[in-house]
Parts: C-alpha cells; structure tokens; sequence
C-alpha cells in the first residue's frame, strides 16, 4: 500500500517537473488543425482552418507558407477575406486562418504530405488521393448503332462527361458525308457547341438524317466534341435499308383525258422508281366505273432499279351507257412493298352518231319543204 | 333575183309594221318583258343564295339570271316556255282568215308575185318580231345582270344563252306555225284562235294530267324489280316528250344548267365514278340533241302543213 502510494507521488513529480519543463520549453508558436490527414477523391478542394497560437510573452508575426505541395496542386491561403502571407499574434493569443487546397482531377493514387510553416511552427499534413484520378473527356453513347430506311431520321442519345476541373465549352462536329444532315441538340435546342460544368454530364442528342436517294448500306459518322485541351471522339452507326418507293403518272403529267361513250383509249403511264432499292413484280390495277374495261400494256414490270422509269399503257374502253361528263378513273401500281394510284379525270364524250341521224331528219324535213316551194311556189 | 324577191320584202316588211301597231302584239310583248323583268328581279335578289348552294354550276353564275327564283315569281326560262306559245298563237292566229274576209287576199294574189310569197312573208315577219322581242329581253337581262352582279359573262355563257333564245325562238315559232296552219284552215279568226289556244292548253295542262292518270294505271307493283321501274320511267317520260312544252323544257335545262349531264332515268351502273362537272356546250347540245331534232322537225312540219294547205287553198274574191 505504501508502495503503491510512492508510486502515485512519482509519478505526480514527474510529471509536474515535466509540465514545468514544457512551460519553460513551449514559450514559442503553435499551428493547429484538427484534420491533418483527410482522404479525399481527385478534384476535391480541402478547406483546412488552421490556428497560429501565440504562447510567447511578445507580439509575433510569421510568414505563413506551405511547402512540399505536389505540382498541379492549387492552394491559398486567406484570413478573413484577404489572401494573406503574414499574420500578426497577440501574445497568448491565437489567430486563425484558411488554406483551401485543390487536389487536381488528373492525379495519381496515393498518398501526398506537405507542410504548413508559419514562422518557426510546423505543420505537417497529408493527403490521401481515394482514387486515381483523370484530366479528360468522354463522349459516349449506349446504343451507337441504328437502322431505318432512306426516309427515317436516326436519333442518337449521347453522354458528353466533363471529367476537367474547369467548365469546358464543346464545340460538337459531325464528319458526315456528303448530302447527310447532323443536328445536335444539348439541353432541347439545336446547337452546334455545349457547355459542360466540370465532372458533370450533359445529354446530347444527335439527329442524323441521310440523304433521300441514299444507298442501303451501313455508313460511319464520326462525331465529335473539341475544345482547346480535350476532345473526345464517338462513331455512330447509320444502317440505311432500302427505301421503296415510286411514282405514277403520265409523261406530261397530265391526269385528264377524253373519250367517246363505248370507245377505246390508250392512255401512256409512267412508273419511276424513286425509291433506293430495287422494286420487283409490279402489277398494275385499276379501280374503274362500272362497264368500263381497263388492260394494260404489258401487264405487269418485272423489276425496276432505283432511279429507273418504265413505261405502260393502259386501254381505257369506256362503258356504251356512260354519260357525257367526268368519270373518275384510278390506277394503281402495286408492290408487296409499296403502292401509289393515280386518279384519272376521263370526260365522256357522246358519240356522234345519233347526232348525225338527228341532222338527217332535220335536213330530210327542210327538203320536203324545198320541195314543196318547188312544186306549188313557183307556179 | 332581186328584182323578183323584192316584193317579197316589201310584204314583209308591212307585215311586221301591221304586227307592231295591232294592238294584240303589243300587249303580249308588253305583258312578257313585264313578267321577265319580274323573274329578272326575283332571279337577281335570289342569286345570292342560289350560289351559296354549292353546285358545280356555280361557275356559270350568270346562267342562274335565266333559270334562279325564289319559288314566288317563276324564272325567266319558265315564262317564255309557258308564255311564248301564246305569243306565238297571237302572232298566227288571224294571219290568213282576216285578211280573206277583208278582201284583201285576193287582192294581193291578184299581184304579180308567187302565191307563197304572201305565206312566207307572214311567216318570216312574225318571226322577225318574235326574234326582236326574244333576244332584247335576253340581252336586257344580261344587261341588268351586269349591271347589278358586276361579273361579265364567259364566252361560253354568252354563247349558252344566244342557243338558248335561238331555241325559244324556234319552239314559239312552232306555235306560229300551227296558229298559221289554223287560220288558213278555218274561215273565222275567232275560231282559228280556239283552236290554237286549245292545242296549247291541252299540251300544258291536261297533257300532264293524262299522263298522270296513264302513268298510274301504268305503275308497276311497289315488288317489281329494279329494271321493270326503270324501263316504265323511261316509258312514261317519252310518252311526256310528245308534248312540245316538255322537249322546250329539258332543252332549256340542259342549255342553262351546265351540270344537266342526262336526261331521263340514270341506273347506278351509270353514276357509278362519275363525279358532278359541267359539260361543255358542244356536250350539252349532245345531251338534247333528240330533243332539239324533235322540236325542229315539227316546227318545220308544221310550216310544211300550213304551207300545203295555203297553196291548195281557193280563194275567191268577194
């Protein structure tokens, strides 16, 4: 027990010459913070606050300056509102500051110290980058492929990452082909640059719209978005099919003609392909007016290439009933893939020859009449 | 010739003085411009709505001045259908007869001229007169028209409404033709003008009326088929085409409406595709052309009736 309490008063002597010691010995500056080793990711600013304490009997005045920061790393150093290199102490006083460090985007893993000094005081604080770190943009798309006909618009749903500390103005360039048309659109409206505030992503769409006589095939369109320090390239896939499509007409394009009741007409037809693909077996039909016959010369196309016309006749007889007048006549040529009528404004002509027999009559009349002027008149 | 037909024009042309001073001419053509300047009125007062019907005869606005009214007052096409025929009848009736019991006929054969001449310058004078009236009423109504809708005629218009009062001409010249032929068949005016006036109400009044009383003894059962109705309407309406009034009728129709593209029964089979145009004239007078042969034919025949029967006519002086 006696022991035991020896103890305790040894270590209390200790202890109080100790503390007397460290009075004697601590009449110097102090820095303080509580954070001195934090973990942070790549781009992260730090804000430390750091106390200067004043443990001298007199008024100290230290340059504040922080060495052994990494290359690239950003940092100031600000009291109250002014960036500052000396701060002045009250004796058994202290003052605080801020150090706002910047820990860059493009950054290794790791682990990084650096000292904060302020007269004679130290204050030695490290960093630990969480995560390796980048300088550099992506332009991205889920879904980079897509396949439509001649007709369609190819809408393309891009990611545009500013993975830069700084915002970064885009501009966005499409090496499309000739005769294809690339629309971007950030944020709903048309544009041809996007801002992008750092590490964060703006959606882009790209409408790309091929040209109408445009080829079946697959086609790369190199996209783009620049600025001065980063780019980014994406290449989108357009696969055009085949359109179909063609026309019916006549070589003037004339859609009226005339003809006599119960006659015969032959009316010239045109058929184009306007389409990009190949259109095979077209048969040609009409929809006509009761008694009315409509064959045509040949019967059918058996293939007409892109961009190709082929020529037809149709034999219009008209119905012996029909009366004078318009008659609606619709022709239509047909294929699996596509079909196009034309309607045709037939004006029905009477046949003259009741009209000739009724002159007849007439005439048959006034030369009875001649006649008697001849026989009883001139007696 | 001309030392020959000059006579011939001297006759008529006292023949059309003597029609514009007799008194009978007069009131009828006075009565006639009368009632068309009233259908002229109705037809221009009504021409608004007539248009906003929406027919494809829109575009031959100023045809609607001949046919347009408003139910109250008939249009013009119809009073010269319903009051030429008397014109026609005033203008022959007394032609011969009167002038046989004046005296004066043979007096005049007693010239030397042919015996036709007299006949024929009756004729051509009143028809002279008749022209006058037709076409000096048709062209103050498109006067007036004119005036009042501002938009002229087309040349097809133009060209529809001459046929049109050509036409009128000759179906009241029809109806000289038989007041001729009367007055050289009966001896009293009076008589001769009965007759003529009788014919005219019997064709435009109790002609339909028959015709109805035929036409429902005639009427097939509500069961027949399609074609047995058909084939009686086309029956029934050429019984109707005997009469004079009906062929002026489709020929003033079809002449003043242009979309007129058949007349009688149309089946489906017919209608089927056509779409509502107007025709052209040439088309139109295609359309008519039985018609227009009728009504000249018998015009002509009955000039020729009235002709042979003057040239066998004895005359006898007093």
């Amino acid at each position: 027990m006696m022991k035991c309490r020896l103890n305790f008063w040894m270590i209390f002597f200790v202890g109080f010459v100790g503390l007397l010691h460290a009075e004697e010995k601590e009449k110097q500056m102090l820095l303080y913070t509580p954070y001195t080793k934090i973990s942070v990711p790549p781009g992260e600013t730090i804000n430390y606050s750091i106390d200067i304490v004043n443990e001298t009997e007199s008024l100290k005045n230290p340059d504040i300056s922080v060495s052994g920061i990494p290359r690239g790393w950003e940092w100031e150093i600000k009291s109250g509102s002014y960036v500052v290199n000396q701060l002045a102490v009250m004796p058994n006083d202290k003052k605080s500051f801020n150090l706002q460090v910047t820990v860059p985007l493009q950054v290794n893993k790791g682990n990084y110290r650096f000292v904060v000094r302020a007269g004679e005081a130290e204050l030695p604080l490290s960093v630990t980058v969480s995560s390796q770190g980048t300088f550099k943009t992506e332009f991205t798309t889920n879904q980079p492929n897509m396949q439509g006909n001649a007709r369609s618009n190819f809408n393309f749903n891009a990611n545009l990452n500013n993975k830069t500390a700084e915002t970064q103005l885009y501009a966005l360039m499409a090496a499309a082909p000739r005769g294809w048309n690339v629309i971007f659109r950030a944020g709903g409206k048309q544009a041809t640059s996007a801002q992008v505030e750092p590490n964060t992503t703006e959606n882009i769409s790209i409408e790309i719209t091929p040209p109408g006589n445009v080829e079946a095939g697959t086609y790369k369109i190199p996209v783009q978005a620049t600025t001065g320090t980063t780019s980014d390239e994406l290449e989108l896939e357009v696969v055009v099919t085949g359109s179909y499509d063609m026309e019916l007409t006549t070589p003037r394009g004339l859609l009226s003609s005339d003809i006599t009741a119960g006659d015969t007409k032959r009316i010239d037809l045109v058929v184009n392909n306007t389409g990009s693909a190949e259109l095979k077996d077209i048969k040609l039909s009409s929809s006509k007016p009761t008694g009315w016959e409509v064959s045509f010369e040949p019967v059918s196309v058996e293939a007409l290439k892109a961009g190709e016309t082929a020529n037809i006749q149709a034999v219009v007889r008209a119905s012996k009933k029909a009366i004078p007048g318009d008659y609606v006549l619709n022709i239509s040529a047909n294929t699996p893939e596509v079909n196009k009528s034309a309607s045709f404004r037939m004006t029905v002509k009477t046949p003259l020859l009741w009209g000739w027999i009724g002159v007849v009559i007439i005439l048959a009349v006034a030369g009875t009449i001649f006649y008697l002027f001849r026989k009883y008149g001139r007696r | 010739m001309n030392n020959i037909s000059k006579p011939f024009w001297v006759i008529v042309r006292k023949e059309i003085s003597d029609y514009m001073k007799s008194w009978k001419a007069v009131i009828l053509i006075i009565l006639i411009a009368l009632t068309c300047m009233g259908s002229l009125y109705t037809a221009l007062s009504n021409i608004g709505e007539a248009v906003k019907q929406g027919s494809t005869d829109d575009n031959f606005l100023f045809l609607k001045l001949f046919t347009a009214s408003d139910g109250a007052l008939p249009s013009f096409a119809v009073f010269i259908g319903f009051l030429g025929p008397l014109l026609g009848i005033a203008l022959g009736f007394d032609a011969i007869n009167t002038e046989q019991n004046k005296g004066t006929l043979s007096r005049l054969l007693s010239q030397p001229i042919y015996r036709d001449y007299i006949l024929n310058a009756k004729w051509i004078a009143a028809l002279f007169v008749i022209g006058i009236m037709l076409f000096a009423l048709g062209f103050l109504v498109m006067g007036f028209g004119l005036i009042f809708i501002g938009i002229p005629p087309t040349a097809e218009e133009f060209c529809r409404i001459v046929v049109f009062l050509l036409l009128s001409m000759v179906y009241i010249a029809l109806w000289l033709n038989l007041a001729l032929f009367f007055s050289i068949k009966s001896k009293q005016p009076a008589t001769s003008a009965l007759s003529g006036i009788a014919v005219w109400l019997f064709f435009s009044l109790f002609y339909n009326i028959i015709m109805n009383v035929v036409g429902k003894a005639l009427s097939p059962s509500p069961m027949a088929m399609p074609d047995q109705v058909v084939r009686y309407q086309k029956f029934m309406l050429n019984l109707l085409r005997f009469s004079p009034g009906e062929l002026f009728q489709e020929i003033t129709m079809t002449m003043l409406m242009p979309s007129v593209r058949s007349l009688g029964p149309l089946t489906f089979e017919q209608m089927d595709g056509a779409i509502p145009s107007p025709l052209s004239l040439g088309q139109s007078l295609l359309v008519v052309w039985p018609q227009l042969t009728g009504l000249i034919s018998i015009t002509l025949l009955f000039f020729m009736f009235a002709y042979i029967s003057f040239m066998r006519k004895e005359v006898r002086s007093r």
